[in-house]
């Protein structure tokens, strides 16, 4: 019942705010390290932290020391980043398209992504990482773009129409890869492995060619924090707040694009991390952008980097594809969110 | 202008591609009054209350406030000036109640000037006024349809500006939510001294609430003036096609419009 209006509450005492939100992000953190030193020590040959401690800081070129450095620790270090870039790219593809079943999938960009470099592997013959992970991120850049552009043109940013455009490219994108795949074999094998995402043999300089970019599509979401909290209303309340609804769209889409951009380019494409990620955030810190962006992007760092210790396990002693990981978790989280309608 | 005027249409002229919305419509909007915008669907007076708030452009004429042409306006500046309740506001069933009345202060605020004790004080002064206090930590997905429009009030009252315009607020609900929630109208109004900007199919609930009723009809002014003027049997004639007796409220003491049968040449 609505109280009547003779009876209309004082004005209540202002809540402490962010105080109630430190413990969530300390044990997010605290989660976050012990997760990464885990991933750095365990899996096929199981290592301590002394080992570790020496590796990083007393190199001595024992067998130890060097699967710990070349191995190990970029695993750890670019797991979390990717986890981390694609949370953050989450968020905001689910409010920029007001639907919480979207992701950097739905967009098409991990396709994208996938069909430049099927494209550049068996048509320009390009092997090395470097030259795969450049093309991957420009596959997404390009996906963005092409998206954006065919969204803009049909007559405005709607979110629907982001979506189903989105959705579209996708599924060309990944039938061209299907039909370039079967003609050629010989590849099939090769960038099986990659199309599945995965961050086994990845080299300290992928995040140091990478990690700006995430940092800068982190920082361009967290400036738009609150016209995207705005945005979770529909465009004429946002309009009528004094959200510039087109530019906000356009920073969004630029930053999604950096992000996903350069995840695909560290690990290929990951998928569902996007997807479930978000709705974790949420759950622990409520629709607040500013909140949300930083939840996403610890829980996202915490979860990959989970899926890829479980990813030496799951078909021990072989390597499971990390995004086969995340995806066989994010699939049955997301079977639980839509039976209880949250979604 | 005079002093007391909140808002200045200036010939007017509306269109989205088809025929023409509004049509060179002049209208004055006194301040500190409720002014209620009435018509036969189709007459342009929800998209004279967007073009107001400037959610569309116009293709001649101007909309002035405080002698400010609102086409000169910052997105911000003219939201610390107008707020809009549009028709069917939507956001997350998830987002609680202060997350929602929260982004009322969005014009007020930048990266430079973020979260701040003055914002604090309008969210709690804007959920007291509406009697949502209570609520503030509920889902908004969880609340009645009238404890919602409460919400979303609280919402266009935490921005704080002068002149509230609100889009059919009272479509959706039924009897006892229409009157309780143009009571709360009525009292920000009374209050808080705001120039409010009524969108209203009900004639009974326009002529009641209404200090100032306009008859919009085909994008033009066809009358504005107190409710014991406009609601006319002629009037109504002319207007709706509708053959109706007034008689006075015995309580209110406000013209009530009881129609009879449609005229001739009216067709749905």
């Amino acid at each position: 019942m609505d109280a009547p209006l003779s009876d209309i509450a004082p004005t209540a005492v202002t809540r402490a705010g962010t105080a109630s939100l430190v413990p969530i992000y300390a044990l997010l953190v605290a989660t976050l390290i012990a997760a990464m030193l885990v991933s750095a020590t365990v899996g096929y040959r199981i290592y301590d932290l002394g080992q570790l401690w020496d590796a990083l800081f007393h190199f001595d070129g024992t067998e130890a020391a060097t699967v710990l450095t070349n191995l190990r620790l970029p695993r750890a270090v670019i797991a979390p980043l990717v986890g981390a870039a694609l949370g953050i790219a989450g968020v905001q593809v689910q409010t920029l398209s007001r639907n919480r079943i979207a992701s950097p999938d739905t967009l098409g960009l991990n396709a994208g992504a996938s069909l430049a470099v099927v494209v550049a592997s068996s048509v320009f013959g390009i092997g090395s990482l470097a030259g795969l992970s450049l093309t991957a991120a420009l596959g997404a850049l390009v996906t963005s773009l092409v998206v954006f552009a065919i969204a803009a043109g049909a007559g405005g940013l709607s979110p629907l129409r982001i979506v189903l455009i989105g959705v579209t490219i996708a599924g060309l994108g990944q039938s061209f890869v299907q039909i370039i795949l079967t003609t050629n074999e010989a590849q099939l094998q090769n960038l099986l492995f990659w199309l599945a995402g995965s961050f086994v043999d990845r080299p300290m300089t992928l995040v140091i060619n990478c990690g700006p970019f995430v940092l800068v599509g982190a920082v361009i979401a967290f400036l738009l924090a609150r016209p995207l909290d705005a945005l979770q209303a529909d465009d004429s309340t946002a309009t009528s707040l004094g959200v510039p609804v087109g530019l906000v769209r356009i920073g969004c889409f630029f930053s999604v694009a950096l992000l996903t951009g350069a995840a695909v380019a560290m690990a290929g494409p990951v998928s569902f991390v996007g997807l479930v990620v978000p709705h974790a955030a949420r759950r622990l810190v409520g629709l607040r952008h500013d909140r949300q962006i930083i939840a996403a992007a610890l829980v996202g760092a915490v979860y990959t980097t989970l899926a890829d210790v479980a990813a030496r396990f799951v078909i021990f002693p072989l390597e499971a594809p990390v995004g086969a990981v995340t995806a066989v978790v994010g699939g049955i989280v997301l079977v639980l969110l839509l039976r209880r309608r949250i979604a | 202008m005079t002093d007391d005027l909140a808002i200045a249409v200036d010939s007017l002229s509306l269109g989205y591609g088809g025929g023409p919305v509004l049509d060179g419509l002049s209208l004055d909007i006194p301040r500190g009054q409720i002014t209620v915008l009435a018509g036969p669907n189709g007459c342009g007076k929800s998209s004279l209350l967007r073009a107001i708030r400037r959610l569309h452009k116009p293709s001649a004429g101007k909309v002035l406030i405080e002698t400010t042409d609102v086409a000169s306006l910052s997105e911000k500046h003219l939201a610390r000036q107008i707020g809009l309740l549009s028709q069917s506001p939507s956001a997350p069933g998830d987002m609680t109640v202060e997350e929602l009345v929260r982004l009322g202060r969005y014009p007020h605020q930048s990266l430079l000037r973020p979260w701040s004790r003055e914002d604090s004080r309008a969210l709690n002064a804007a959920m007291a006024g509406t009697g949502v206090t209570h609520l503030r930590e509920r889902p908004i997905g969880s609340l009645s349809g009238g404890q919602l429009q409460r919400v979303w009030i609280a919402m266009v009252l935490a921005q704080e500006t002068d002149i509230i315009c609100l889009d059919e607020p009272v479509n959706h609900l039924d009897m006892a939510h229409q009157i309780d929630c143009l009571e709360l109208v009525r009292q920000l109004n009374r209050d808080f001294g705001r120039t409010v900007v009524l969108v209203l199919h009900d004639l009974n609930l326009a002529a009641r609430y209404a200090d100032q009723l306009v008859f919009l009809n085909e994008g033009k002014l066809a009358a504005s003036g107190p409710p014991e003027a406009l609601m006319t049997e002629a009037l109504i004639a002319a207007i709706f096609d509708v053959e109706a007796t007034i008689i006075i409220d015995p309580v209110h003491q406000r013209p009530l419009c009881i129609p009879l049968r449609t005229t001739a040449h009216s067709v749905g």
